[in-house]
């Protein structure tokens, strides 16, 4: 077998190896033993702060409204009741909407937001990277001013030009906000200018292609790793969005989950007539979830040497 | 007609920095040129320019028939071979050398058909599925070289392309450019700062310096005729001995306490008799004048008593480095040059020439010889030109 037929597995293997192979041992940082201790201490200690909630809202889901109450938080009581929790969650509760639906609106959203900021980024930061035009700079400048300002200090302007524009309960008021992304322009400009070398788009141009094609044959499967950086990021933040929904959509069926586990927690805490506050702790694990999964399928893309064999140097 | 002809071709940057300053050169059909000269003297940006890589301040690039000033390099039909290979790291060999074909819109059988024949003109056909990560440096040089010959393009442009290779492999390479070179028969403008790679390629040399040319020909010219001094010591290892001296109104030249007897001067030279010139003379050009110290000078020799500081033995040669009480011809800017090329150069003061001898001449350091001068090979140069006289 060739190393031309190696399979994805070993191809993993070997590349895992070689990046340990370059690591320098602890010792020869020049750092002391008791310093090492005391970071790893830190770390560990970082570590549990960050979990605790999470093990606290897969324990919690699995209980009664009492037993999240009246238990420790931190272990199991019965009866177990995850299963009929989840079942909940797909039942409409007092006409305030499902969870469901919010789910896959906030899928939605997500999807068409966090896709379109990563296009629409990766195309802004190639030109802004790569190319040499009048009014560069001033561009980069202006989109760069765009991480200063609060969302909260356009609240009334971006509402007054909603209601104006008929974006109020539209998905669209939601989704062409969340395609702009400064923060993710300058990251795709800074990742292409270390990533994308200028003499394979050279050497395309000179092999025929057009500036589309190099766009997307050349510079784009070297742009990956950083597509997937901006992509996430962005998914994530519509993920999370609460402001923005809350100003646009009053029919709750357009709700994501934020809102809408929103709505669910003023009504558990100001009447007491429903059993809301287990749907709430299934519902938070639940929205999480898919994020985790995200981030653990897209980690595997984060790797180093995609232009190995390219470049001399 | 010529292949390339530029034209008054000129390169100012932005910052006012003059990169290329009205480069005049022609390449026939077939023809062999290479662009030579230390770091930073254009002939990158030349290279640039014909392709279309970097836009034009002055002058025109014409190829064929056709200035291609305002043309795209995709529309100009050149390919090129880049100093770093520049391969597409996410696809195959077989893409790399296919990726300009298939930009052109050539059906499969056809282009199939020619990224296996340049394959395998290069002995790639076992490694066309790999990526170039996979491939060793002299193996990715060739799917460089594969992905340009294989668009059988009317011109083909090379920018240093055996940099990168271990000395061995480049010498290697050589032929094997030339060789590809020949059956593809494209007017090929070459570029490089080895004199060696210049020297052995060029069907013709362009030399340049600071954004202007120095010199255009056959290799041969460029050594035995160099046009002044920074040809004079930019070709040719290790380099052209060179002094400041005076002619004397006898025909005689006198290098610091010694005179050289010249005969008959050419009438350049004549005119000059009673002024100060600078003389070269190719370590060659100097032999051990064997067994007769004292034989007197014929018409064409003379001779030249020198005090040998250092030698080193190359094994087919002996280099043997002296000093004569002449003083060498300085010239800052040149000389920094030319030493960055890695030659040896005359930047220690216990030495100010050298003599290339047969292996078993015998000379050691600390000997005084007696050196044999080729009078015929003398260079002689105007010292504040630096222009050659003739």
């Amino acid at each position: 077998m060739t190393t031309g037929e190696l399979t994805r597995r070993e191809r993993a293997r070997r590349d895992r190896i070689a990046e340990q192979d370059r690591e320098i041992p602890v010792e020869l940082y020049g750092l002391r033993r008791g310093t090492v201790t005391l970071l790893t201490v830190l770390a560990f200690l970082f570590a549990i702060f960050t979990l605790i909630p999470i093990a606290w809202i897969i324990i919690n889901s699995t209980k009664t409204q009492a037993n999240i109450f009246e238990t420790f938080g931190f272990w199991f009581a019965r009866p177990f009741e995850f299963f009929h929790t989840f079942s909940l969650l797909f039942q409409n509760v007092d006409g305030y909407g499902t969870f469901i639906q919010w789910f896959g609106n906030t899928a939605l959203y997500a999807a068409l937001g966090g896709g379109g900021a990563t296009a629409l980024s990766a195309l802004a930061g190639y030109g802004l990277a790569r190319f040499r035009f009048r009014g560069a700079r001033l561009a980069f400048f202006v989109i760069i001013a765009g991480l200063l300002v609060p969302i909260t200090a356009l609240t009334i302007p971006l509402y007054l030009t909603y209601a104006k524009a008929h974006l109020i309960n539209s998905i669209w008021g939601m989704v062409l906000p969340s395609m702009i992304s400064p923060i993710s322009v300058y990251l795709m400009r800074t990742y292409i200018e270390l990533s994308v070398p200028h003499e394979l788009l050279d050497a395309a141009r000179i092999d025929g292609a057009g500036e589309w094609r190099i766009f997307y044959r050349v510079a784009l499967p070297l742009m990956v790793p950083g597509l997937l950086t901006v992509l996430l990021i962005n998914v994530v933040a519509v993920w999370n969005n609460y402001f923005l929904p809350l100003l646009i959509f009053n029919i709750n069926t357009k709700y994501p989950l934020t809102v809408g586990l929103g709505l669910w927690s003023d009504r558990a805490v100001n009447s007491g007539d429903a059993d809301l506050y287990p749907m709430l702790v299934m519902g938070g694990l639940v929205t999480i979830i898919p994020l985790i999964i995200l981030f653990l399928v897209l980690q595997r893309y984060w790797r180093g040497g995609m232009l190995l064999g390219s470049i001399a140097n | 007609m010529s292949a390339i002809a530029l034209e008054n071709l000129t390169k100012v940057y932005g910052s006012g920095v003059t990169a290329l300053d009205g480069l005049t050169l022609d390449v026939s059909d077939g023809e062999f040129v290479v662009l030579v000269g230390p770091s930073g003297c254009g002939k990158t940006t030349a290279l640039r320019m014909v392709a279309g890589l970097e836009s034009i301040t002055a002058g025109t690039v014409r190829l064929g028939d056709r200035v291609v000033n305002d043309v795209s390099p995709r529309h100009r039909d050149v390919a090129m071979v880049f100093q770093n290979y520049a391969l597409y790291p996410h696809m195959s060999v077989y893409d790399n050398i296919g990726f300009a074909l298939a930009n052109q819109g050539m059906p499969k059988p056809e282009r199939d058909r020619r990224v296996r024949s340049a394959a395998a003109a290069l002995g790639l056909t076992d490694m066309l599925n790999r990526k170039p990560r996979q491939l060793s440096g002299g193996q990715r040089q060739r799917v460089a070289m594969g992905r340009a010959i294989v668009r059988q393009p009317s011109v083909f442009l090379m920018d240093e392309p055996l940099s990168n290779l271990d000395a061995k492999l480049r010498v290697a390479m050589r032929s094997e450019v030339l060789r590809v070179h020949k059956s593809i028969d494209a007017a090929t403008l070459y570029v490089t700062h080895d004199q060696v790679e210049a020297m052995t390629m060029g069907d013709r040399i362009a030399l340049l310096s600071d954004g202007t040319l120095q010199q255009y020909g056959p290799p041969g010219e460029l050594y035995d005729r160099p046009a002044n001094l920074f040809v004079a010591r930019f070709i040719g290892s290790p380099e052209m001995n060179l002094y400041e001296a005076s002619l004397d109104d006898s025909g005689g030249l006198v290098l610091g306490s010694q005179r050289l007897e010249l005969g008959v001067l050419p009438a350049a030279l004549a005119a000059r008799a009673g002024q100060k010139v600078v003389v070269g003379v190719r370590p060659e050009d100097l032999t051990i004048a064997a067994g007769a110290p004292s034989a007197p000078a014929s018409g064409s020799r003379a001779e030249l008593a020198a005090d040998v500081r250092m030698v080193e033995s190359l094994g087919s040669e002996l280099h043997a480095f002296f000093r004569i009480d002449a003083p060498a011809a300085g010239d800052g800017g040149t000389e920094q040059a030319v030493a960055e090329e890695g030659s040896l150069g005359l930047a220690s003061l216990a030495y100010n020439g050298v003599a290339r001898l047969g292996p078993r001449s015998g000379v050691r350091a600390g000997d005084r010889v007696t050196f044999g001068v080729n009078i015929g090979q003398l260079h002689f140069f105007d010292g504040d030109t630096g222009r050659a006289i003739r």
